[in-house]
């Protein structure tokens, strides 16, 4: 007998992608590659592989945005766009008190539950 | 050599609130008006192609395939008659498709309707259908909208090129100016730079929406329909019409990347740069020749970007020609003489056809007193769908 329950929930990770021809690294995961053209099998992820993006990145830009839609049960909600030291960019939250663009940044993945439906990973910039 | 595409009728309700009427009544009312204008209703059923826009009809309305009411509504059958879904550049998009069925000689005379009905819904939900033309994954599970993109982009420009608030506040007030004129405009009202920017409570009249974005530097959430009808004018079918031919000299669109974040400079709007040129080439003409534009300013930055894309000013200077008053009708090169989407409103799927109507109304002299171009030869419209991932331009002349 196991006991799932004993176990540690699993952290929530976003992945990134990485064509193995060629090197070249993406997110979110396209079809086919943009520099060697191979094609990512969806289903078996074959001649692909993946990595959890995450960790330090710079803010690019940010807002905070106090219309927001249905399901989110708060003031306001503040958002940005950072990249990432091996060069990819993301977009998600930002929860810093006063983000300053250029500032230093650490992505961490959450749950989100705010909207009908299935819970969804989100980025946390913090 | 392929046809000349030329627009013989113009229809348009007034934008605002429509949500207690059905989506298939209100488009059929901008279309009747469309055909009565070019002389056309008896004859109807020999229009060869209907093409509607629309963008979430399924999601505001809880209605689809309203192609086929729309022709059920007007007594039309069996015209063939289609659907077009480009986000909120339907309308422009369905203008192309319009074209290219004239100019490819498998149609001669297409009625395009745009309509969209948002108000049947709260604000925050309108918000959340219009989220979903962002990326599923990694923008809208995010939380993120198209106002968070919009100020997120407005910061960008800001920071690069020393915009103010008060810039965006100019250009509201201009497009206001241009609006409260305009009877098709939802919101008639002119703001003054007091009110909104510079006055005592303008923080509470002209509060944060997506920072640095505020209210009136936003469209209101808007229903409303338009209709254009299209002839091939070298057909001997051209000479049926009342009205003489507004030309459609030039029309394309472009895709970006669907991902904000995977563009190389988020401040550039490539797809709406590569659409103007493409129309520019199209028609054989430049920046330059341009009498006055329609840009779609559904955050009144765009109005600024898109303007330097075309062409008309240099990356990061259009707002100096804002504070010099050359974009007012009375300027150089008026932009948003209807009001743009910020007066006007933007009822998603009817916005790109509207664009066009408001360059036929111009080019004709058909304008309200004090908001009528003087002399216009050449109107152009840019229809701007997603965060900028799907663009058309349009580019209408008076022959």
């Amino acid at each position: 007998m196991i006991d799932f329950s004993m176990y540690d929930v699993k952290a929530p990770k976003i992945s990134a992608f990485k064509c193995d021809g060629c090197g070249e690294i993406y997110y979110p995961a396209p079809m086919i590659c943009r520099k060697c053209d191979s094609r990512r099998d969806p289903v078996t992820g074959k001649g692909w592989s993946t990595f959890d993006l995450e960790g330090p990145c710079t803010l690019l830009t940010w807002t905070r945005v106090w219309n927001l839609p249905d399901g989110y049960n708060k003031k306001f909600l503040q958002f940005g766009i950072v990249q990432f030291e091996n060069g990819l960019r993301a977009s998600g939250r930002v929860e810093v008190e006063e983000p300053k663009t250029g500032m230093k940044l650490t992505a961490t993945v959450e749950e989100s539950d705010e909207r009908p439906g299935k819970p969804v990973k989100i980025f946390v910039f913090k | 050599m392929a046809a000349r595409v030329g627009i013989v009728g113009i229809g348009h309700t007034r934008f605002g609130n429509s949500s207690e009427y059905d989506l298939a009544d209100v488009m059929a009312y901008a279309a009747t008006d469309a055909l009565r204008d070019a002389g056309y209703l008896a004859q109807r059923k020999e229009i060869d192609q209907v093409f509607v826009a629309n963008m979430a009809s399924g999601m505001f309305c809880h209605q689809s395939a309203v192609a086929s009411a729309l022709i059920s509504r007007m007594d039309m059958e069996p015209v063939p008659a289609e659907l077009i879904e480009n986000g909120p550049a339907s309308g422009a998009s369905a203008v192309k498709i319009a074209y290219m069925a004239i100019a490819s000689g498998m149609a001669d005379v297409v009625l395009v309707v745009g309509g969209e009905i948002m108000r049947k819904v709260t604000g925050w939900n309108a918000t959340d259908i219009v989220a979903t033309m962002l990326d599923t994954e990694t923008e809208y599970n995010m939380g993120l909208t198209l106002p968070g993109f919009g100020g997120m982009f407005t910061r960008m420009y800001m920071e690069k090129y020393g915009l103010t608030e008060r810039d965006l506040a100019l250009v509201a007030v201009k497009s206001h100016d241009n609006g409260a004129k305009n009877k098709y405009a939802h919101v008639q009202a002119t703001c003054t730079i007091e009110a909104i920017s510079d006055g005592p409570e303008a923080d509470v009249v002209n509060n944060y929406i997506a920072e640095p974005l505020r209210m009136y530097s936003t469209c209101p959430v808007t229903d409303g329909a338009a209709a254009l009808l299209l002839v091939n004018m070298d057909s001997p079918r051209a000479k049926q019409f009342a009205k003489k031919p507004i030309r459609v000299a030039g029309v394309a669109s472009a895709t970006d990347t669907h991902c904000v974040h995977n563009r190389k400079d988020p401040l550039q709007l490539n797809a709406v740069r590569i659409a103007g040129e493409k129309a520019y080439k199209m028609a054989g003409l430049g920046p330059k020749d341009i009498s006055f534009a329609e840009l779609h300013d559904a955050f009144v930055i765009l109005e600024l970007a898109i303007s330097e894309e075309l062409g008309f000013f240099e990356r990061g200077k259009s707002f100096l020609a804002v504070r010099n008053g050359e974009t007012r009708i009375d300027g150089k090169l008026p932009i948003n003489t209807s009001g743009g989407l910020k007066s006007k409103g933007h009822p998603v799927g009817a916005t790109g056809v509207s664009q066009v109507v408001e360059l036929v109304r111009q080019l004709r002299g058909e304008a309200e007193p004090g908001r009528q171009v003087k002399d216009p030869k050449y109107g152009m419209s840019v229809n701007f769908g997603g965060f900028g991932n799907n663009v058309a331009a349009v580019i209408c002349a008076k022959d």
